[in-house]
């Protein structure tokens, strides 16, 4: 009885609920007159906000620095630019990183994207495919692409189009402690052979050689630099999917042994960036992988930091992972002329937000990179001189910029492979398990 | 012993545990509070539980270089929107969901159930278009609406279920007193629901107080960012000022506190009602 | 899916009520919230629905697919992991709240000194921000230093890194979870023993009943409403919680601690596929409807 009761019961629910939505269809469609008429009359103010006819440039940026860089990129993007032409107004917009997925999406599927945004390494290609995204080939025609470091501007490109500006390198660099070194007597490793012998003996009590975040992408990004130092990559130069190759298991095969070795901080898998910077800090861990200014987040030890030049790996490969942050046009632009030449501006005389505003990434462009600013940094120096030219964007073999990029950069696959290996999970097991999920995409099925 | 000792050593004994676990249980905030005293630099290399060098730098910087203010604010009329209105939709529709069992009544009840089911992610960008044929992006109204909405389900079982507890043979009196229906609510259950409206005013100010995700997406403009938005800045792709969070944190949690405090008496005070219920 | 409480002359009241036929006045005090859900809620959640039905990202509409969204989502390992996660999270979540939340409900209903007070305080949990509390809670337990692995080291044991490991950060998780919500249980079931009469309380002591006696049939019969409100509540809010997974873990390490949500959230916005995103979230729907109805109907019938 209990049986037949429910069930007649709970459809009769359901089919009561249906009929509040209908009803509901009604009302909303009553509500939805005053509702439109409203819109009619506020659309147009709201839109001639940003129209063409003043000239005024929407421009998003993201928290790249300090509190002090919202202020000087502010200034430089509304006033330093407006001073330089006038006619054209800028409004600066901050955005936090951990809502841009949903901030953009929204702003784009919603006819309110701004004119011009900054962006991670992917942003431009995660959002051309579905339209969103102006091509600037005059732009760059215009610039010249040797204005660029090296490796920058091909990040750029898919299908016979720029679709963004590279502004802002980011790239894993290996950073050590000197003092650590010093008393474990070991040099600063030259191939990848010595670095695992330098870890073994850094490794004593409550001290690791190493340490990885794996709760952050620095995780992922710091165990696929050092399967690049081995050649490995994830894709062909005609960029087809190729996983389960060679260097990949070896690269992938030498960051298990280090696990193996007991060198490797047991909290890996679960750290966050504040978690690596404090072992780095405190001196449980004598190597870690960072992003440039990683000196800045232990000001205490800073003397201590060193920077360790390219290791060659056993193929003769010297690489790191590397990332071209993009300054792109929305096509929802209603004034792309003065977007384009605030874009131009901005790429050549953004120095302030480093100089002033200490953004946390280094220039792009050839011309900022020269300034003193850098050339005199011994923390920025080696960088831009020794692992720039070695630094490889997330597809390494591959040529261009391609959609899948964008998913494998955001999508957390690779946190799953770099937390089971730092599990102590197989290493062909867990390459397999990222095969299975990389053949799953949408991007990668076309 | 004589009885009254007994009792004095057993309130006092229960003194001392609440006093522990009120001690353990917010040991996470008592060690936020004490970051809160340190620079990010010693926040992130060191080991001692007390800070060894306090300063109040977080606060100046905090206070003085960033709109925290104007966050609080924001913060502030947000919330209080979004709580008032709620409790206001909520009270009729659970005093109604309570007393009238009509079908049309028991749908409403189950499509606000399903509604809340629905993950507001997926519901951005339609909303998104929604409000801004509404012209209402980056206003105060779109948040505080949705805030309401968000609270609705929640809100309105809670008044449904504790005006289940009121016996209706309060109102059938009023009646017989020559009040109306709508009077018999509002000036014989409605001031028994004190405790209901407490937590209930609790728990949609705290929603919408703390609220990041649709206040991120609908507030474009700095001037109209709330705390969590704004303590969003301090966080930089690959690090953070801690101090600054953590100052921030603490400045933002006074409004709550404050609240609790004024509010928890009120509580009380509604307690006496239960009285009426034999 | 009513809750009964009321005495028998109510539901005469009820049966009165009913009789008398196209009775506009409920309808009128519904309006407001009426109004408020069906703008806010029917169009996202019909749209919603055709995202579940689709090929697409959230910016262009893809082919029509009917249910392979669904279809392709039973194949995926990662969806079964979620699942099984955020069954774990509810339930433990869930019900560890509400213990705790009840157990300290009961202690605050006593005639302690400060009584105030320590209510106040043990709301503070509730009151933080989910990011503020999410970075507390990572530098009590994130590595050797946090203070808890400084306290276990005190009673000799080697640090255990609580977000390490699947199984210690599932754990971890929640614990967090039930951290930041056994204040709202708390705070309800406090409203709720406070309108139980004390005469009741005293007619049982006359007729010597045991202090567990008088709880185990007045008070948590008398809970047993507001109990499950709370649990189907917190249940929904467990499972569509994104930011206690999402702040701590990302849902690592491993995907250990992915829940359907963050799943769900990863599809849509970062792997540009909202059809997988949108079936998740229905599906999900459809798993606590269920749940809740059950819940509900068993409640109904309880005596």
């Amino acid at each position: 009885m209990d049986e037949q009761q429910r069930r007649t019961i709970s459809r009769r629910q359901f089919l009561t609920g249906l009929g509040v939505g209908a009803g509901a269809l009604v009302l909303a469609a009553c509500g939805a007159q005053p509702g439109a008429s409203g819109g009619a009359s506020t659309a147009p103010t709201a839109g001639s906000a940003a129209s063409a006819a003043s000239g005024e440039v929407q421009f998003w940026d993201m928290v790249w620095g300090p509190p002090e860089y919202i202020d000087t990129a502010k200034r430089v993007a509304e006033q330093d630019f407006t001073a330089a032409n006038p006619g054209i107004t800028v409004s600066y917009q901050s955005n936090p990183w951990s809502s841009w997925p949903q901030v953009f999406t929204t702003a784009v599927g919603s006819g309110t994207a701004p004119d011009v945004s900054t962006g991670g390494g992917y942003q431009a290609i995660q959002f051309y495919p579905q339209d969103a995204i102006l091509e600037i080939d005059d732009l760059v025609a215009e610039i010249g692409v040797d204005a660029f470091l090296p490796g920058q501007i091909d990040g750029m490109y898919y299908n016979g189009h720029y679709i963004a500006l590279p502004w802002g390198i980011d790239i894993r660099i290996p950073f050590y402690r000197k003092d650590l070194f010093e008393q474990a007597g070991v040099a600063p490793p030259t191939t990848l052979e010595e670095l695992r012998a330098a870890l073994k003996a850094l490794t004593r009590g409550e001290q690791y050689g190493i340490a990885f975040a794996g709760a952050s992408p620095l995780g992922w990004q710091s165990i696929v630099s050092l399967m690049y130092m081995f050649g490995g990559g994830f894709f062909t130069a005609d960029n087809q999917l190729d996983v389960m190759n060679d260097r990949n298991i070896e690269g992938l095969t030498f960051v298990a042994d280090l696990i193996k070795d007991g060198v490797v901080h047991p909290g890996s898998a679960g750290f966050q960036d504040a978690d690596l910077s404090r072992a780095f800090g405190t001196g449980s861990a004598a190597v870690m992988f960072f992003s440039p200014s990683a000196e800045e987040r232990v000001p205490e030890i800073k003397d201590q930091v060193g920077i360790l030049s390219p290791m060659t790996g056993p193929h003769g490969d010297k690489a790191t992972l590397m990332f071209a942050n993009n300054l792109m046009i929305y096509k929802q632009t209603r004034n792309p002329d003065a977007t384009k030449a605030f874009l131009k501006w901005w790429s050549e005389n953004s120095l302030p937000i480093w100089t002033e505003g200490h953004a946390g990434n280094l220039p792009a462009r050839r011309s900022i990179a020269a300034d003193p600013y850098f050339q005199e940094n011994p923390f920025i120096k080696p960088i831009i001189d020794e692992w720039v030219p070695v630094g490889r964007l997330t597809g390494n073999h591959s040529t261009g910029t391609f959609p899948a990029l964008a998913d494998i950069d955001a999508g957390g696959m690779l946190n799953t492979l770099a937390t089971d290996l730092l599990q102590g999970r197989d290493v062909t097991e867990t390459l397999q398990k990222l095969e299975t999920t990389l053949k799953g995409l949408k991007s990668l099925q076309a | 012993m004589t009885r009254h000792q007994r009792r004095l050593v057993m309130r006092w004994s229960l003194f001392v545990l609440m006093l522990v676990l009120v001690t353990v249980v917010n040991l996470p905030i008592i060690s936020l509070i004490l970051n809160s005293f340190r620079s990010t630099s010693e926040i992130l290399s060191s080991r001692s539980f007390l800070p060894e060098a306090p300063t109040l730098e977080n606060y100046a910087f905090v206070t003085q270089r960033t709109s925290f203010g104007q966050w609080l604010l924001n913060s502030l009329i947000m919330a209080g929107g979004g709580m008032a209105l709620s409790i206001m939709a909520a009270t009729l529709a659970g005093y109604v969901l309570s007393r009238f069992r009509t079908r049309f009544v028991t749908a409403y009840g189950t499509g606000l159930f399903m509604v809340q089911m629905f993950p507001i992610l997926l519901a951005l960008i339609p909303l998104f278009i929604f409000f801004r044929t509404l012209g209402l992006v980056n206003t105060y109204y779109s948040v505080i609406i949705l805030y309401t909405v968000a609270q609705l389900p929640f809100a309105t079982s809670m008044f449904r279920a504790f005006f289940d507890g009121i016996p209706v043979d309060l109102e059938e009196a009023a009646k017989i007193d020559g009040a109306n229906r709508f009077q018999a609510f509002t000036l014989v259950v409605l001031p028994l629901a004190g405790p209901a409206i407490a937590a209930v005013a609790i728990f949609a100010f705290l929603f919408s107080y703390n609220e990041y995700l649709i206040a991120s997406v609908f507030l474009r403009r700095e001037e109209l960012f709330t705390v969590p938005i704004g303590i969003q800045q301090f966080i930089q792709q690959f690090s953070t000022d801690w101090g600054s969070l953590m100052a921030a944190a603490v400045l933002a949690m006074l409004p709550t506190f404050i609240l609790f405090l004024f509010i928890q008496k009120y509580m009380m005070y509604g307690a006496i009602g239960s009285g009426v219920k034999g | 899916m009513s809750i009964k409480t009321a005495s028998s002359s109510s539901s005469e009241l009820r049966v009165v009520l009913r009789r008398r036929r196209l009775d506009l006045f409920p309808i009128y005090l519904l309006i407001p919230s009426l109004v408020l859900i069906t703008l806010i809620n029917l169009y996202p959640f019909a749209a919603g629905f055709y995202y579940s039905l689709q090929d697409g990202t959230l910016l262009q509409t893809g082919a029509f697919v009917g249910l392979q969204n669904y279809l392709d989502l039973m194949t995926r390992p990662e969806f079964h992991n979620a699942l099984r996660f955020s069954a774990i999270f509810a339930l433990f979540g869930v019900f560890g709240s509400w213990a705790v939340g009840l157990g300290l409900a009961l202690l605050l209903n006593r005639d302690i000194p400060g009584r105030g007070f320590f209510r106040v305080a043990l709301l503070l949990p509730w009151i933080l921000p989910s990011i503020v509390s999410i970075v507390s809670w990572r530098w009590m337990i994130g590595d050797q230093t946090g203070l808890v692995n400084v306290v276990l080291g005190f009673f000799g044991i080697r640090p255990i890194y609580f977000l390490s490991t699947g199984e210690w950060a599932t754990f971890s998780i929640i614990i967090v979870k039930i951290w930041r919500s056994f204040p709202f249980m708390m705070l309800s079931l406090l409203a709720a023993l406070q309108t139980i009469s004390l005469e009741i309380y005293e007619a049982a002591s006359i007729d010597g009943a045991s202090p567990w006696q008088s709880f185990r049939y007045i008070t948590l019969p008398q809970l047993l409403p507001i109990s499950v409100v709370l649990w189907i509540l917190m249940t929904i809010w467990s499972v569509n919680d994104f930011e206690t997974p999402w702040l701590l873990t990302q849902g690592g390490p491993s995907n250990a601690t992915e829940n359907l949500s963050v799943l769900s959230y990863r599809y849509t916005f970062l792997l540009n596929n909202v059809g997988l995103g949108a079936a998740v979230a229905f599906f999900t729907m459809l798993i606590l409807m269920i749940f809740a109805l059950i819940l509900l109907r068993r409640q109904q019938r309880e005596p």
